[in-house]
């Protein structure tokens, strides 16, 4: 009896340490920001019916970098079939120099990111999701649901990968199919918020 | 010969310090338990990584709780540097150094197995550092996640010893 009690209440502590987080099948945030690329002003608006990826990263993160080849190649195979992704760093250049606009510009056009690279100055944005780490993915369907957080993979080590979280989302929705795994565990670095 | 006693001397010191942390391969979650001391009443476990900003400015902290509590406490670090991709050698002896660096010679577990299994088993979300606070028995007492409050930390364990 006491173990049921513990387990239950165990599992209401770990629901709870989740709850700041966006709910899947909540209105995602929209958002407008500055590409560090070309200076110019990307404005997601959910609802607008596209499949929409909105992954949390930065510049100095070992695992967010681990991971960076992988987003790039998914980006470039989905981009075909409709889907727009948003990169956005919402880590303190004030305190982490590296986070700067001219840095991200860098990576970017060094990484050849198919994608805007945005920066989250405040990092309003990253509140908003309820993103923690990076990389922290969303993926929005074209009502502008949330139905996928979480992981990319479950690995950066590509043999070691048991599950694709973020590909997965994305093939069910192009199919209409349910997303059968629509939270995920998101490792990485913790994003530097502005203080 | 006898000039060679001191330079003998001298190399046993050095490979001694450069081999002082005390860091062990796991890839099984269920096995992390293992590497406890079995006599000590609290158990902690700290999840961090050398590339984890907050996990190295708190490991300082971790060592003044390990040497304040001595036996009394058993600390155990999960290292999750094996994540990134790389020459996994290279990766641990960067670990090592590090270990050796901030003089932490607690148990760290080198870990090779899937980031999914030790969140569930140590039921975190995946944002390091995180540390764990256990008691004899197992029953997790106290945890914080994000860089530890070194006073909360040290009281919480005083109170498990009985306030000595």
């Amino acid at each position: 009896m006491m173990k049921k009690v513990l387990t239950i209440a165990l599992m209401f502590l770990a629901v709870a340490a989740l709850a700041d987080e966006l709910a899947i099948g909540a209105k995602a945030p929209a958002f407008s920001l500055a590409n560090a690329v070309d200076g110019k002003t990307y404005a997601f608006t959910p609802g607008d019916g596209k499949i929409s990826v909105v992954f949390f990263t930065c510049n100095q993160c070992p695992y967010a970098k681990a991971f960076e080849p992988r987003l790039i190649a998914i980006a470039k195979q989905y981009a075909s079939k409709g889907v727009t992704f948003y990169a956005i760093d919402s880590n303190d250049e004030a305190r982490y120099a590296e986070e700067s606009l001219a840095n991200m510009k860098d990576r970017a056009v060094n990484k050849g990111y198919p994608y805007p690279y945005l920066k989250d100055n405040d990092s309003s944005i990253a509140h908003a999701y309820g993103a923690k780490v990076t990389p922290h993915v969303y993926v929005i369907d074209q009502k502008g649901t949330l139905r996928y957080r979480g992981y990319v993979d479950d690995s950066a080590r590509p043999e070691e990968r048991t599950k694709t979280g973020l590909t997965d989302a994305l093939d069910a929705l192009l199919a209409n199919k349910t997303v059968a795994n629509t939270e995920t565990r998101a490792f990485g670095c913790t994003i530097k918020w502005k203080s | 010969m006898r000039a060679y006693v001191p330079f003998a001397a001298f190399c046993l010191s050095v490979a001694t310090a450069a081999g002082a942390a005390n860091l062990v391969e796991l890839r099984e979650p269920a096995k992390i338990a293992d590497s406890f001391s079995a006599r000590a009443p609290v158990r902690v476990v700290n999840v961090w990584a050398t590339w984890c900003v907050p996990c190295v400015e708190e490991m300082n902290d971790l060592r003044t709780i390990s040497n304040t509590f001595g036996t009394q406490v058993s600390l155990l670090g999960i290292s999750l540097d094996d994540m990134i991709p790389g020459d996994r050698n290279a990766t641990k002896r960067k670990v090592s150094d590090f270990l050796d660096k901030k003089r932490i010679t607690y148990t760290n577990i080198y870990y090779r197995g899937n980031s999914d299994a030790l969140g569930d088993k140590l039921r975190f979300n995946g944002e390091i550092p995180i540390t764990i606070v256990y008691d004899r028995t197992g029953r997790e007492v106290w945890r914080q996640q994000g860089k530890l409050d070194r006073e909360k930390a040290i009281a919480q364990i005083r109170k498990m010893l009985g306030g000595k």
